[in-house]
C-alpha cells in the first residue's frame, strides 16, 4: 500500500534523528502550552467522539474506551 | 565509581566540582561541561567583562534604544522582578550603582550628595523591559545581575550532570551549592554552612539530596566609623545600609530560590526577616547581629558531630 | 525537601514558578504531576443542517441537535499522584434517517424517522495518574449512560521516557462492555436487548526532533464483538465482529518570528469491513501578546465505503446497510477558536463548520443521499487555581 510505504519511510526518518540532542535548557518552547499534543483536552474529546458517531473511522492516538448509542 | 573533583575560577571566586562516575571519558566530558557552562554564564552577564549582556545594555541607557535579549535573560529579569515585588521593591537590579558611592576600602562613609545624586537613576519601576528587549530610560542606570546568576549556575551545572546521567554531584560556586544525588545507590551530600566570624568553622551541617543550598552574608564587606557598624547590603530607597540579619542560608529545590530567600531576608529589617523566613516553608538558617542563630537548620545541626570542620565537607560517613 | 500544600507560603509559590521559566529547569520536571489544581467546563451546540429536500422523501426535514455540558476537574494528590474528573451531559434531539428508498426516477432518498427522538446521555470519567522519575501510568474507568444505551470501560495506559528525555514510550489497553436496549415507539427496531465489547491496545513514540519540533507515531487495534447492527436503521445488519487497525503520526513546530505553533495530525484507518480511511488535521495557533490566542483550524476527512454498504440494498445479502456513515465521502471542517487569558481564568470561544460531499473523498462509492453536514459552537471557561 502506498500509504504504508510512505509512512515506514517516515519512521526510518524518525529512527536517524538520534542523531541531534536537544539539551534540557534548550526545551523550553517544547514546553509551551500550544506544543502539547493536545491542549485542549476536553475539546479533543468532543470532536473525537462527535467524528466517532458521524464517521466510520474513530481512533487514533489512543485506546478505544467506550461506545455510545449515537445516532 | 570513581570521585571526581574538579577546581576551577570563575564567579569571581573558588569553584568546586565534585561528582561520582563509572566512566572516565563521560566524566571529562562532564568536567568540560559544567565549566564552558559557568563561563558561558559569565560571559554573558557579568558587569567587568566589556562585551558581556549587561555591559551592552548597560551602555545603552539613556540612549533611547532598546536591547533585544533572549528566553534566558527574559526569564532572569522576570525572576528578578519577582524578588523585587516579594521583597516590596528592597531587592533592585538597578541599586548597584551606590558601589560608585560607597567605597569599603577607603573607610570613608559617602556623603549624602553623592548618594542623591544617584538615588534618581536606581529604581526597578522605571525599566522598560518584555520578553524581547529591556531599554534603560536614563544616562547612569546600570542593571547587575550578580545577585542572581552564581545560584542560576549552580542549578544549570547540575541539570547539566543529572542529563549526562551522572547521580551523584556536587556543584560549590563559591558557597552556592547544587547537587544531584537521585538513584537507589546515591548517598546525600553533607555539606556545611560557614560560620560568619570564624570561617574555618561550620555553624551548621545539612544534608542534601537534590537541590541547592544558598548563603548570602554581611560580614565580610563593612566600614566600621565611630563604632557603627555599616554593611554592603543597602537599602535602594535611601542608599544607606539595612540593619539587617548577619547571614541567612536557605535550602530549597532551585539553588536560585534559595538564593533569592536568602537575599531577601537580608534585605528586611532583623524581626521582620525572622518572620518572613519562618513563613517562607524552606529549611533556613539565620545568624543575627548578636550572632544568635534562629531556623530550622541551626536545632538539626546540634546532633551533628562538633569535630567536623569545613576542610571536611562533602563525603563525610 | 518542600512538600505540596498550604505549608508553602505564596512567596515561596511566586519565587518558584517564576524561577521554572528559565531554560535550567525545563528539563529537570521530567515527569510531575501537573503544578495546580485545574478545573474547566466546556457548553457546545451542534446543529445538523436539515436534509436536502431533492433527496428525501417528504421534502426537507430536521436533522439533529445536540447540547453538551463537559465539566473537567485535574488534581495534583501528594507529590507523584494526580486525580482527574470528566463529566459530560449530552441533550440530543432531533430526526435521523431511518431507511432509503427508490424515487419514482430511480434516485436513492432518504426516508427520516418522524417523530423526534428524545435522549440525554451522563458520561462519567475518574482517572487515577501515578508519576514516577521516567514517566507516568493511569488507570481509567468510564461509565455512561442514555436511555437506550450504557458502557462500562476500563483503560490502563503508560508512558516511558528514554533517560535522555528525548523519546517517549506509550501503551494503552481498554475494554469495555455496552448493553442497547433501544427505545421502543417512533420505529421498529432490530432487537430487542443485546450487548457489545470493544477491545482496544495502542502503542505509540514521541520525539523531540529539534529545539522547535515534535513527531510521534502511533499504531492501534480494535476489536468490537457483538450486536453492532444499527437498531433503529430499517435495512441494517451488520456483522457481529469488526477488527480495525489505525496509523497515525503527528507533529508539532514552533515558530519564533510569528510566535505561533503549527499542529498537523494524520492517521489512515483500516478494517475487515471494507472501510479505509484518511484522516488530516492541521491547525495554527497564533499568540497574540502573552495573554490571547487565535487558533484557526481544518480537518479532512475521506472514507470508502463498507463491503456491504449499498444505497438500494438487498435483503437476501448476509449483511447490508444503507447507513450514510458507512458510505464513501469526503468531509471538510473549518474552525476558529479564541483563547483568552484573564488572570487565573481561561475562557475559550469557538465555532466550526463541517459537511459533506461523495465528490471530496479519494475512494469511489455510491453517495448516501442522508450526508450530513452541521455547525457547532462552543463556549467554555477554565480556572487554574494557584
Amino acid at each position: 500500500m502506498n500509504v504504508l510505504r510512505c509512512l515506514v519511510c517516515l519512521l526510518l526518518a524518525f529512527g536517524l534523528c538520534a542523531c541531534e540532542t536537544v539539551e534540557p535548557w534548550e526545551r523550553g518552547a517544547l514546553a509551551k502550552r500550544e506544543m502539547q499534543w493536545a491542549p485542549d483536552a476536553m475539546e479533543i474529546s468532543l470532536q473525537a467522539q462527535i467524528n466517532a458517531s458521524k464517521e466510520a473511522s474513530s481512533g487514533g492516538m489512543g485506546a478505544a474506551g467506550g461506545g455510545c448509542g449515537c445516532n | 565509581m570513581a570521585g571526581f573533583e574538579h577546581c576551577f575560577k570563575a564567579m569571581g571566586g573558588p569553584c568546586r566540582l565534585r561528582f561520582d562516575c563509572a566512566d572516565e571519558a563521560l566524566a571529562q566530558r562532564a568536567l568540560e561541561a559544567v565549566e564552558a557552562e559557568v563561563l558561558r554564564l559569565e560571559h554573558k552577564y557579568s558587569r567587568y567583562r566589556a562585551d558581556s549582556l549587561t555591559s551592552q545594555i548597560n551602555r545603552a541607557a539613556g540612549t533611547g534604544a532598546a536591547v533585544a535579549i533572549d528566553q534566558e535573560t527574559a526569564a532572569l529579569l522576570g525572576f528578578a522582578e519577582t524578588l523585587w515585588e516579594q521583597s516590596g521593591g528592597m531587592f533592585d537590579l538597578t541599586a548597584g550603582i551606590l558601589r560608585r558611592a560607597w567605597d569599603f576600602k577607603s573607610g570613608q562613609l559617602p556623603t549624602q550628595t553623592r548618594i542623591d545624586e544617584l538615588l534618581p537613576l536606581i529604581g526597578w519601576q522605571r525599566v522598560q523591559w518584555d520578553q524581547h528587549s529591556i531599554h534603560l530610560p536614563l544616562r547612569g542606570m546600570e542593571i547587575d545581575f550578580g545577585g542572581c546568576v552564581k545560584e542560576y549556575a549552580s542549578d544549570s551545572a547540575a541539570t547539566l550532570l543529572a542529563g549526562l546521567g551522572i547521580e551523584r554531584a556536587l556543584v560549590d560556586l563559591a558557597g552556592d551549592m547544587a547537587v544531584v544525588a537521585e538513584g537507589a545507590a546515591a548517598r546525600p551530600w553533607t555539606v556545611g554552612i560557614r560560620h560568619p566570624s570564624q570561617p574555618e568553622q561550620a555553624i551548621a551541617w545539612v544534608q542534601l539530596t537534590r537541590g541547592g543550598l544558598a548563603s548570602s552574608g554581611d560580614y565580610a564587606r563593612c566600614l566600621l566609623v565611630e563604632g557603627r557598624r555599616y554593611g554592603h547590603i543597602l537599602n535602594p530607597a535611601s542608599g544607606w545600609p539595612v540593619q539587617g540579619l548577619s547571614a541567612v542560608s536557605v535550602l530549597a529545590p532551585q539553588c536560585l530560590v534559595a538564593g533569592g530567600s536568602a537575599t531577601i531576608a537580608l534585605l528586611k529589617p532583623e524581626a521582620e526577616a525572622l518572620q518572613w523566613l519562618g513563613e517562607l516553608g524552606l529549611p533556613w538558617l539565620a545568624v543575627d547581629s548578636q550572632l544568635v542563630c534562629h531556623g530550622s537548620l541551626a536545632d538539626t545541626s546540634a546532633n551533628m558531630s562538633a569535630r567536623h570542620s569545613i576542610s571536611q565537607e562533602g563525603n563525610t560517613e | 525537601m518542600s512538600r505540596r500544600g498550604s505549608d508553602k507560603s505564596s512567596a515561596l509559590l511566586a519565587l518558584t514558578s517564576s524561577a521554572l521559566l528559565l531554560p535550567a529547569y525545563q528539563g529537570a520536571r521530567a515527569d510531575a504531576p501537573p503544578e495546580f489544581m485545574e478545573a474547566g467546563m466546556r457548553y457546545s451546540k451542534y446543529e445538523e443542517d436539515n436534509t436536502q429536500g431533492k433527496k428525501t422523501f417528504g421534502g426537507s426535514s430536521q436533522r439533529y441537535d445536540i447540547d453538551a455540558a463537559q465539566f473537567h476537574l485535574l488534581a495534583p494528590v501528594a507529590d507523584n499522584w494526580a486525580f482527574a474528573l470528566d463529566v459530560q451531559w449530552e441533550d440530543m434531539s432531533g430526526a435521523s434517517p431511518w431507511f432509503v428508498g427508490e424515487s419514482a426516477s430511480g434516485e436513492p432518498k432518504v426516508i427520516m424517522s418522524g417523530a423526534s427522538i428524545e435522549d440525554t446521555r451522563t458520561e462519567v470519567s475518574v482517572t487515577t495518574r501515578y508519576y514516577y522519575d521516567r514517566g507516568n501510568a493511569g488507570v481509567n474507568y468510564v461509565r455512561s449512560d442514555e436511555d437506550d444505551y450504557d458502557s462500562n470501560a476500563l483503560a490502563l495506559d503508560g508512558a516511558f521516557n528514554s533517560s535522555d528525555g528525548l523519546t517517549t514510550y506509550g501503551g494503552a489497553l481498554s475494554f469495555s462492555a455496552d448493553d442497547i436496549e433501544p427505545t421502543q415507539g417512533s420505529v421498529p427496531t432490530n432487537t430487542l436487548k443485546n450487548d457489545k465489547d470493544i477491545s482496544s491496545a495502542w502503542i505509540g513514540v514521541s520525539r523531540i526532533i529539534s529545539t522547535r519540533s515534535l513527531l510521534r507515531f502511533g499504531l492501534s487495534f480494535t476489536y468490537r464483538d457483538g450486536f453492532l447492527t444499527d437498531p433503529y436503521k430499517l435495512n441494517d445488519n451488520r456483522p457481529d465482529e469488526r477488527k480495525e487497525w489505525t496509523i497515525s503520526t503527528g507533529y508539532r513546530h514552533f515558530f519564533d518570528a510569528p510566535n505561533a505553533a503549527l499542529h498537523a495530525d494524520y492517521r489512515y484507518f483500516d478494517d475487515d469491513w471494507g472501510v479505509g480511511s484518511h484522516t488530516l488535521d492541521l491547525a495554527w495557533y497564533q499568540n497574540l501578546g502573552d495573554l490571547t490566542q487565535l487558533i484557526p483550524y481544518a480537518r479532512y476527512y475521506s472514507q470508502g465505503q463498507a463491503d456491504f454498504f449499498g444505497n438500494l440494498v438487498d435483503l437476501s445479502d448476509r449483511y447490508y446497510s444503507q447507513d450514510y456513515r458507512l458510505s464513501s465521502f469526503g468531509a471538510i471542517t473549518v474552525g476558529l477558536r479564541l483563547r483568552q487569558e484573564l488572570g487565573n481564568w481561561v475562557v475559550n470561544l469557538s465555532g466550526e463548520r463541517y459537511r459533506t460531499d461523495e465528490s471530496w473523498g479519494v475512494y469511489n462509492g455510491d453517495e448516501s443521499p442522508a450526508l450530513v453536514d452541521y455547525w457547532r459552537y462552543s463556549f467554555g471557561l477554565d480556572y487554574i487555581f494557584r
